[in-house]
This record gives structure tokens, C-alpha cells and sequence, in this order.
């Protein structure tokens, strides 16, 4: 055997024929990747239930590089694409992957209702504080002081607590990491695949591009050390107390694992009271492709 | 002293600057004194977002702007901004314009004189960048005034002229100014700057009046209408959408006067005309290489010439028809499609046969060719093309009156 015999594990996740892909030099989107694909290894899951879903932007671009049933939807529209997915068709381990302007910003009402309905969807979310395939302006994300291509001297606005906003909306799993934490990332995926109901992992990730370097931030290596050195991890955290800024400390770990019954288990349960023996459980969804 | 001699300098004085088009736009935005802005990132309209800021962030220009959570948002707080009396400056790109669709229904029904800037860009899917020009087309219909321009100097002169048309108490439209993507938004090119004494001449304030949303003025905006007043409502917008046109000459009469520039006929532009055989006709920044064509063609002997349509809505029918029908035969190359429409034409081509159709006097055929969708680029072969057969149809040969141009095999 040769090196060139020698095949990276997560390869066959990939869709090597799509490459080069459009991420920077120093980014972490891949680095989230290749992180999901050892969670699907991990987790022994049949890949053939399992749809992923983005939406528009750089993280967006996931779903196009991706050897998986995927949808790059229209920009926000990640989780109701998602939604009407695991609707018709339960069994599929639906998995959002989407970046923090399009599931906050222009999604963010679906995240908030998802979560309050507890819709049985794994949601990563590659947060690098800014829009950035679109230039680099103020996203709810960003945080204050941050200077953007549209906050030249540093954004006055507050910026968006994701893991206290989806707790607080109902999601069941609640976690974040940086790119720096491969394996801690990887481990969450897994977790959160076990996971019936609304999950949800905020992956820290940088832009050297456009946040790193208008904030003097260094490169991405620098951002990395950044991470290493500030992120601290306290699993179970009052997700109110986890609030990030731009040079200081990053609370990561898993804050929430509790369960309650998700949408289908409710809408189940309702149509049996209401309806009794008379009701017929829908077909299950056949796929009538070869 | 020293400096307010210097800032009365600024004012009284034009200027060149090399702008691009989206900076052109927020020029005119800064000089209209906008009152209020908002923002959604989406390219190529994203250019324009960030040069205001910076204007804004540096003390230039004193307006209230704020990055919205979407479009759809954004729209609706500027809509409400000029019900309340502000000048409000928008704008978006493709698919993010058509996620505006909502507020952009309902701000010409409200009377809402908005401006907004559509960096054109092709519509998902497949994802593209490029420039076509369905996205503003989507609300002709609905009673928004649209121009497509095509320099960036042509960008600054029409948001002004904009204002000053959607402000008018006759009109209180919303108007869209459609700069094709990239090869516009993007591209820098020499542009006079009016000074602001001069744009003040031109510009007067906006003045809702008795329509104002004020607490001093208690009124109802977008009451429930039912049947009994959706007609008579319609009517209004039909008659304000009417006088456009009158109100646009005038405003193209008083540029000429206070900026001493003049664009000839306000609704399109002639090129190489007065002694041509056939025309080829199209918007925006297709001008370029349909110029540069002709020029070649021309040196080859071939009398062609060149329609620029650069109002849409209001559109002037009556005078193009006029004009067309001094050729024999006409091309309109159109960077859109309309699936389905007859002879299944670009929208332009349709509206063009349309515009003949019941007019006086001679009536050219009219070949219609798609093109330069997604940003692909319209060559100077591309238009040789279109041009021969334009040429054929005018000798009585049988042409297909819709021809894809530059599509790959």
C-alpha cells in the first residue's frame, strides 16, 4: 500500500467532484465538516435516512459538497424545508446546516417556532459573527463594537445569545463549540443524532476574510489559539450567562439535555384522543426511486 | 471662517469623481438629503448598502440607516418612514427583491413615493450572480415607476430625477431604478457631481400634507377596503401612473435647465437612428456592446441603429411607436424570459409588438431575442447575429420570432 492508496476516512461523505470549494483559506466551515462526517461514522447511521438541509450563504454552501440527499433552500427557509421533510416522512434524521445570518437573521422565526414546536431536526449552526458570503455586514450575531462593512467604527447593536434564545424557545439539546474543539463537536453531532426533538449546536467559527481581519483579529491560526485560550468549557451553563463578545471569554459545552415530547409524539397523541380506535396511522412514505 | 468658506465651497461646486454605479446611487442618496435608509445584504445590490453607511458613518450624510432582519423588513420600515414624512431610500437584488413582494405590493397601493435601487441579478435556481432583469419586472404590474439605466452618471441624475417625480403630490408612486449587476453596480466610470445648491434648486422637499401619518393629523393608512373602494382605489394609482409621464418631462426639462445636461427623450434613448434600415432595441448596460457592434457594422455599410429603452413604467408607447415605425424591422434582444407569454418573447418584445400593434402608420416586424441571462456576456458577434437576422426579416424573409443568442450547445 502506498500513501496515495490511503483514502481520508471522511472522503466518501464528500463530493470530491465539487472541489475546490469556495471557503477561504483559514475558515472553519470545513473544519465543522469534517466534523459531522466523523459523527456520521461514529454513530453507525444509515445514511440513506438521513437528508441534510442548508440555506443560503457560506455554510449554506455545505449541502452542494455533501455525498447526502441534500437541499440548498432558498435564503432562511433551511428549517420549514426541514420541517416538511420529517413531516412527510418521520423516519428521516433530518439535519439543518445553515449559518447564523440565514437561521437568526432572515430565518429567524422559523428557529424560534421550530424550537417551540420541538420539531424532531438536528440544527448546526456555524456562527462567524457576520454575513459573510455577502460582504461582511452587521449581522444579529455580531458582537458589539465589532466593526463590518456596514458598522465601520463598530456596531452599536446587541448582539443575538443563540443558545439562550433557542433554550428559551423549547430545544431539548443545547450545545456549543468552536472550531478548535474537533472531537468535543464531533461527540455533540453524535449526541444530538440520539436526540428525539429539537437540537441544537452553535459551532464558533472564524471569518478571517472579513470579521478577523476588519477587527484585527489576526488569521486563522491566530483564532484558533484565541479559541484555545479563552474558550472555557462548563457543561450545563445558564445559557443567560453564555453571551459572547469579541475578545473575551467563550463559554462552550453542552448546556441543555432535557426531554419532552416533540411535535409528532404530541400530534399523535391528540388524534388518538380525539379520534379513538377510528384513527389510522398515515403510510409510511415510500420511496419509489431505484 | 476658513471652513465655512471651504464647506460653501463644497456646495456650490461640481465635481468629477470615479464612482461606480452603486456609488452613483448613494451620491444622489447623499445629495437628496435621504432621511432614512435601510439595508439587507444580498450582491450585487450590497454595494450600495456599505457606501452609504460609510457615509453615514463618517458624518457625511445625516440619515437614519439600520440593517433589517430581511427584506421583507426592510421594505415595510421604510414604506412606514415615508407615510410618517421621510424620504426613504431602499433596494435589493433578485431573489431578495421578490422576498420584499409583500411590502413591494403594497407601497404604490398605499401611495408610498419609495425609491429603491435594483441591483439587477438573476432569480434562483440554479444560484447565480449575474445580471437579468426579471427580478424588477416582477412588480410592473403593480404600479411602480421603473428605469433602467446604463452609466453610472445616468445612475446619480435619474435617482434624483426619481425623487423628485415619486414626490410629486400628482404622482406618490414608488419608483425602482434598475442598474444591471456588476457590469454596472460594480464598474467605476467618470461622473459629474451636481453641487448640492443645485440638486436643492431641483429637489424640493418632500411634502405629504394632508396625507401625512402624524398625531397631529389623525388618519388611517390601509384601512380594509372589500369591494366597496378596490376599484375606485385602482383607478387612482391607473390616473397617478397616467400623469408619470407628464410629470417625468417636466423633471427631465428642469434637469436640463438647473444641471445644464440633457437625455433628449426622457423614455429611451436613440443611437445611430436617423438613417438607419432596421434598429435592435434593450435595456440597460446591453448597450455597450450593441454600440460597439454597430459602430463596426456600420463601418461594413450596414445602417443600424439602436432603441435604448430606459423607462419601462410609464411606458411610452404612443412615441416609440412613432419612431419604430420609421424602420423596417426591429430587434429586441431581452436580458429576461417570460415562459409562456406569445411567441414566447422576452417580456420587452412583447411589450414592443404590443406598443405597434394599435398604433398608426407603419408597423415593423418585430424579432424578439433572449440573451445574457445569468450574466452571461451579449458579444459583439452575438449582436452581428441578431442584427443579420433582423436584416433578413426586413427583406420579407421568414425569421423565428423568438431566437435564444449565446446559448451554449
Amino acid at each position: 500500500m502506498t500513501i496515495l492508496d490511503v483514502t481520508n476516512p471522511v472522503e466518501p461523505f464528500l463530493r470530491t467532484d465539487r472541489m475546490p470549494h469556495i471557503w477561504c483559506p483559514g475558515c472553519g466551515i470545513g473544519t465543522t465538516v469534517n466534523c459531522f462526517a466523523r459523527a456520521l461514522i461514529e454513530s453507525k447511521i444509515d445514511l440513506q435516512s438521513l437528508a441534510l438541509v442548508s440555506g443560503i450563504g457560506c455554510t449554506g454552501r455545505v449541502a452542494g459538497y455533501v455525498k447526502l440527499d441534500s437541499f440548498h433552500t432558498t435564503h432562511g427557509r433551511a428549517i420549514p424545508f426541514a420541517t416538511g421533510l420529517k413531516l412527510a416522512n418521520p423516519k428521516l434524521n433530518v439535519i439543518v446546516y445553515s449559518g447564523d445570518g440565514d437561521l437568526s437573521a432572515i430565518g429567524g422565526n422559523h428557529l424560534i417556532h421550530a424550537a417551540r414546536r420541538n420539531i424532531d431536526l438536528k440544527v448546526i449552526c456555524v456562527n462567524n459573527l457576520i454575513y459573510a458570503m455577502t460582504g461582511g455586514q452587521t449581522a444579529p450575531t455580531t458582537p458589539g463594537h465589532a466593526i463590518t462593512s456596514t458598522s465601520p467604527y463598530g456596531t452599536c447593536e446587541p448582539a443575538f445569545n443563540l443558545p439562550h434564545l433557542v433554550e428559551a424557545a423549547g430545544a431539548v439539546y443545547v450545545a456549543r463549540w468552536t472550531t478548535f474543539h474537533v472531537k468535543q463537536l464531533a461527540r455533540s453531532i453524535g449526541e444530538a443524532f440520539q436526540k428525539k426533538g429539537f437540537s441544537f449546536i452553535e459551532v464558533i467559527s472564524p471569518c478571517p476574510t472579513l470579521y478577523q481581519r476588519r477587527n484585527k483579529l489576526g488569521d486563522g491560526l491566530d483564532t484558533m489559539k484565541y479559541y484555545k485560550e479563552k474558550s472555557k468549557v462548563k457543561h450545563g451553563a445558564p445559557t443567560s450567562e453564555v453571551g459572547l463578545t469579541m475578545t473575551g471569554e467563550i463559554i462552550v459545552g453542552k448546556f441543555v439535555d432535557r426531554d419532552r415530547p416533540d411535535y409528532q409524539s404530541l400530534l399523535h397523541a391528540q388524534m388518538v384522543e380525539s379520534l379513538g380506535e377510528s384513527y389510522v396511522e398515515p403510510s409510511e412514505t415510500v420511496c419509489s426511486c431505484s | 471662517m476658513a471652513t465655512a468658506t471651504y464647506v460653501e465651497e463644497q456646495r456650490s461646486t461640481d465635481k468629477t469623481a470615479l464612482i461606480t454605479g452603486s456609488e452613483a446611487i448613494a451620491v444622489a442618496c447623499k445629495l437628496a438629503d435621504v432621511d432614512v435608509i435601510t439595508a439587507y445584504p444580498i450582491r450585487p445590490y450590497d454595494t450600495v448598502m456599505q457606501y452609504i453607511c460609510k457615509l453615514v458613518a463618517n458624518g457625511e450624510m445625516d440619515c437614519e440607516y439600520i440593517v433589517a432582519e430581511g427584506e421583507h423588513s426592510q421594505f415595510e420600515i421604510v414604506k412606514h418612514a415615508s407615510a410618517c414624512g421621510a424620504r426613504v431610500f431602499c433596494g435589493s437584488s433578485g431573489v431578495g427583491w421578490m422576498y420584499a413582494m409583500e411590502a413591494l405590493t403594497v407601497t404604490p397601493a398605499l401611495r408610498i413615493p419609495m425609491v429603491a435601487m435594483v441591483g439587477n441579478r438573476a432569480l434562483d435556481d440554479p444560484g447565480a450572480f449575474g445580471v437579468e432583469h426579471n427580478d424588477a419586472l416582477t412588480v410592473r404590474d403593480l404600479g411602480w415607476q421603473l428605469v433602467w439605466v446604463d452609466s453610472a452618471q445616468e445612475a446619480l441624475d435619474t435617482a434624483l430625477i426619481a425623487y423628485r417625480v415619486s414626490e410629486d403630490r400628482r404622482i406618490f408612486l414608488p419608483c425602482a431604478i434598475s442598474c444591471d449587476g456588476a457590469f454596472l453596480t460594480h464598474s467605476q466610470a467618470l461622473v459629474k457631481v451636481p453641487s448640492q445648491e443645485k440638486v436643492n434648486e431641483f429637489l424640493p422637499r418632500y411634502n405629504r400634507a394632508d396625507l401625512l401619518l402624524h398625531p397631529d393629523n389623525p388618519i388611517t393608512v390601509a384601512p380594509q377596503g372589500n369591494e366597496d373602494w378596490v376599484m375606485e382605489i385602482r383607478r387612482q394609482n391607473y390616473a397617478a401612473m397616467e400623469r408619470s409621464s407628464l410629470v417625468l418631462k417636466e423633471a427631465y426639462a428642469d434637469f436640463e435647465r438647473i444641471f445644464g445636461r440633457s437625455y433628449g427623450n426622457p423614455f429611451f434613448e436613440e443611437y445611430e437612428t436617423e438613417d438607419a434600415d432596421i434598429v435592435l432595441m434593450g435595456m440597460g448596460t446591453l448597450s455597450t456592446p450593441v454600440k460597439v457592434a454597430i459602430r463596426q457594422m456600420r463601418k461594413a455599410g450596414k445602417r443600424v441603429g439602436f432603441v435604448r429603452m430606459r423607462w419601462f413604467r410609464p411606458f411610452a408607447a404612443a412615441e416609440l411607436a412613432k419612431s419604430l415605425g420609421r424602420f423596417k424591422a426591429v430587434g429586441v434582444i431581452d436580458r429576461d424570459y417570460s415562459f409562456g407569454s406569445p411567441y414566447m418573447s422576452g417580456v420587452l418584445t412583447t411589450e414592443v409588438r404590443s406598443a405597434l400593434y394599435s398604433a398608426p402608420g407603419s408597423k415593423p416586424p418585430v424579432l424578439g431575442f433572449i440573451a445574457g441571462l445569468g450574466g452571461r456576456e451579449v458579444t459583439v458577434p452575438d449582436v452581428e447575429k441578431v442584427a443579420n437576422s433582423v436584416y433578413e426579416a426586413a427583406d420579407g424573409k421568414s425569421q423565428p420570432l423568438t431566437q435564444w443568442i449565446g446559448l451554449r450547445e
